[in-house]
C-alpha cells in the first residue's frame, strides 16, 4: 500500500525519542507523553514538558476516543497524497484532554461535523508500520 | 507621541514568479533602490537586518554570506527568523540596537525566492506527526481554522469575497504586483475557484513568488543630517511567539494579536477609531478578518459584517492592503511581512499614486509568522506608524 500511495514511512525518533508511540502503534495501542508532574498528556512528543519544563515524562496509553474539533477535506494534490483525495483531516480532541490531527477513514466530507464523536483505527503505512486514525461512530 | 527613531526610506523590488534570481540578487536590487531614493551612501550603512528565506535557508551564514554581497561592514547584524513578522520585527529590533549605540543606520532587508528554489526543510516533528496525515503546509492547517472559526462564529463567504476582491482592485494600482494577479475578480470568481482544503477557496490562498524589500531605520536627528526629510516614526510594536503553546486545549479562533494588539495601543496611545490604515499580514483571507477582531476594529465572531458594512478600499474609512496585499500582489516567501510594511511607508510617504490614501496620517502593520501544529499561528506581531 505504501507503493501504492507513494506515502514515505516516518523514519522514528528524529525529533525526540519516540520509539514507544511506533512501538505501541505497530500493536495498535495508541500511546502519548504524560507530563507526570501536572497529569495532562501533551502532543506532539516535545524532549520537555511544555507545562513545566522537566523532563518528567512517560508514555500513557489512551483511549483514542474523542470528538471533531476541527476538520477540512484536503482537494489537491501534493507528495504523498497519491490516492488519498479527497483527504479528510482533522483535529480531535481526545476524552484525556489533548489534541492529535488525524485522518478519517471510511467517511465521506459530508459526513464530518464537529463535535462528531470518533474512535481509533488505523492507517497501515507499511508491513509492521501503522498510523494512528479515526473513524466516526 | 513620537519618538527617536524613523523609518527614513524604504524600496521593493517588483513581484516575480520563478524569476530565476536569487534572494542575494533580489537584495541588491532593494538595497540600490533604497540607497538612489535616499541619496544614503552605502558607507554609512553600519546596522543590518536580514531575514531567513525559505530559498537560501541551508545556509546558517546567509545574513554574513549577504553582507559579503552587498558590500556591507556592520557592528550590528541580526538574522530574523519569525517568518512575516520578520521585517517589522527587524525594524524594532534595529531601533533596539541604535538605542544601545550599536549602530546608527540599519538597513533591514528581507529577500526570498521560493518559486525559483526551495530549499527549506522544517525537519523537527513533522515527518512523524504532520506529514503522514497529510498536512503539508498552511492550506490544510488554515482548513481547520476555518471550520473551526465557522462552528463559533459562522462564517459568510461573501465577507471573505469581498476582502479578496478590494485587494485585487487595489493590485491594480500597484505596478509592482504580480502581473498576472493584476486582473480584476468579481464574488462569481471568487465562489466559483476551487476549494483547496475546505471551506478553504483558491482565491483565499497567497502563491509564493520572488521579491525583496528594504527599509532605512536610523535617529530622527541622523536622518535630517543626512538630508532626509520624508520619515515615519515607529511608535509601537509588539510581537509574541509560540503564542497558547503551553495549552493542550487552547481556542484556536484566539491568536497572539489578542497579546499584541492591546501593547501596541497602549504605547502609540492611539485607539481603533483613530488608525488611518490597516496593512494586516494576509497569507488568507480569514487571517486578515481575524485581525479586525483583535485589533479592535469589532468584536470577535463579528469580523465578517464589520467587512461587509465598511469601505476598505484605499477610499474608504479604513483602507486595507492598498497594494494588494500579499494575496494579489504576490507572496515574495518570507520577505512577505516587508510587502505589508512597504506599502504602509509608501503611503505615508506620499507615494501611493493612484491609490494614494487621503491623509495617510498613521499606519497599523501586522506580521504573521510559522504554522504551528494543531493551531492558528506561532508569531504574531503588530507595528505601528506615525507621521
Amino acid at each position: 500500500m505504501s507503493e501504492k500511495s507513494g506515502r514515505a514511512i516516518p523514519r522514528p525518533s528524529v525529533y525526540v525519542d519516540t520509539a514507544p508511540f511506533w512501538q505501541a502503534a505497530a500493536r495498535g495501542k495508541l500511546v502519548l507523553q504524560y507530563c507526570k508532574d501536572t497529569g495532562r498528556f501533551q502532543h506532539y512528543p516535545r524532549p520537555v514538558s511544555i507545562y513545566t519544563g522537566s523532563r518528567n515524562l512517560e508514555w500513557r496509553e489512551v483511549s483514542g476516543k474523542g470528538e471533531i474539533y476541527a476538520y477540512t477535506v484536503v482537494r489537491v494534490p501534493g507528495p504523498g497524497l497519491e490516492g488519498r483525495l479527497p483527504l479528510l483531516v482533522v483535529t480531535i480532541q481526545l476524552d484525556e484532554g489533548v489534541r492529535i490531527i488525524g485522518n478519517v477513514l471510511g467517511a465521506e466530507p459530508e459526513e464530518l461535523a464537529i463535535g462528531r464523536r470518533v474512535e481509533l483505527t488505523w492507517d497501515q503505512l507499511g508491513e509492521d508500520v501503522q498510523y494512528p486514525a479515526f473513524r466516526l461512530v | 507621541m513620537k519618538t527617536d527613531i524613523v523609518i527614513a526610506g524604504y524600496a521593493e523590488t517588483p513581484i516575480q514568479y520563478k524569476s530565476g534570481r536569487s534572494a542575494y540578487d533580489l537584495a541588491g536590487e532593494a538595497m540600490a533602490a533604497l540607497l538612489e531614493a535616499t541619496g544614503v551612501d552605502a558607507r554609512d550603512i553600519d546596522g543590518l537586518s536580514v531575514t531567513a528565506p525559505l530559498s537560501e535557508s541551508p545556509n546558517p551564514f546567509f545574513a554574513v554570506y549577504m553582507t559579503e554581497a552587498l558590500g556591507l561592514e556592520p557592528t550590528w547584524l541580526n538574522y530574523g527568523g519569525n517568518g512575516g513578522c520578520s521585517a517589522t520585527g527587524g525594524v524594532a529590533r534595529a531601533a533596539s540596537a541604535i538605542r544601545d549605540g550599536h549602530c546608527e543606520v540599519a538597513l533591514v532587508l528581507s529577500a526570498d525566492a521560493p518559486s525559483t528554489a526551495w530549499r527549506s526543510n522544517y525537519g523537527a516533528y513533522r515527518s512523524e506527526f504532520q506529514d503522514p496525515p497529510g498536512v503539508q503546509g498552511p492550506p490544510a492547517s488554515f482548513g481547520l481554522l476555518m471550520s473551526r472559526y465557522r462552528h463559533q462564529y459562522g462564517l459568510k463567504t461573501e465577507a471573505l469575497g469581498k476582502i479578496a476582491i478590494t485587494q485585487r482592485e487595489h493590485a491594480l494600482h500597484n505596478e509592482n504586483a504580480y502581473q498576472k494577479f493584476r486582473t480584476p475578480i468579481t464574488m462569481t470568481d471568487y465562489e466559483n475557484s476551487r476549494v483547496i482544503a475546505d471551506p478553504l477557496r483558491l482565491l483565499d490562498c497567497v502563491m509564493f513568488c520572488d521579491g525583496a524589500n528594504a527599509f532605512l531605520v536610523t535617529t530622527e536627528r541622523r536622518a535630517k543630517d543626512m538630508g532626509l526629510t520624508r520619515m515615519v516614526y515607529p511608535t509601537a510594536f509588539a510581537e509574541v511567539t509560540n503564542f497558547a503553546g503551553r495549552e493542550s486545549l487552547a481556542d484556536i479562533t484566539q491568536t497572539g494579536f489578542s497579546v499584541v494588539a492591546p501593547k501596541v495601543y497602549k504605547q502609540s496611545g492611539l485607539t481603533p477609531k483613530d488608525i488611518r490604515m490597516f496593512h494586516p499580514y494576509d497569507d488568507f483571507t480569514i487571517a486578515v478578518m481575524m485581525c479586525f477582531e483583535e485589533f479592535g476594529f469589532c468584536k470577535r465572531g463579528q469580523g465578517a459584517d464589520f467587512t461587509l458594512d465598511t469601505d476598505i478600499s484605499f477610499r474608504g474609512s479604513l483602507p486595507l492592503n492598498t497594494g494588494g496585499g500579499q494575496i494579489s500582489a504576490g507572496q515574495p516567501g518570507l520577505a512577505s511581512g516587508g510587502l505589508n510594511l512597504a506599502e504602509a511607508v509608501r503611503q505615508m510617504f506620499g507615494d501611493g499614486g493612484a491609490r494614494q490614501v487621503e491623509n495617510p496620517r498613521n499606519a497599523l502593520v501586522t506580521g504573521i509568522g510559522v504554522i504551528p501544529y494543531a493551531r492558528n499561528w506561532s508569531v504574531s506581531a503588530a507595528m505601528i506608524l506615525e507621521a
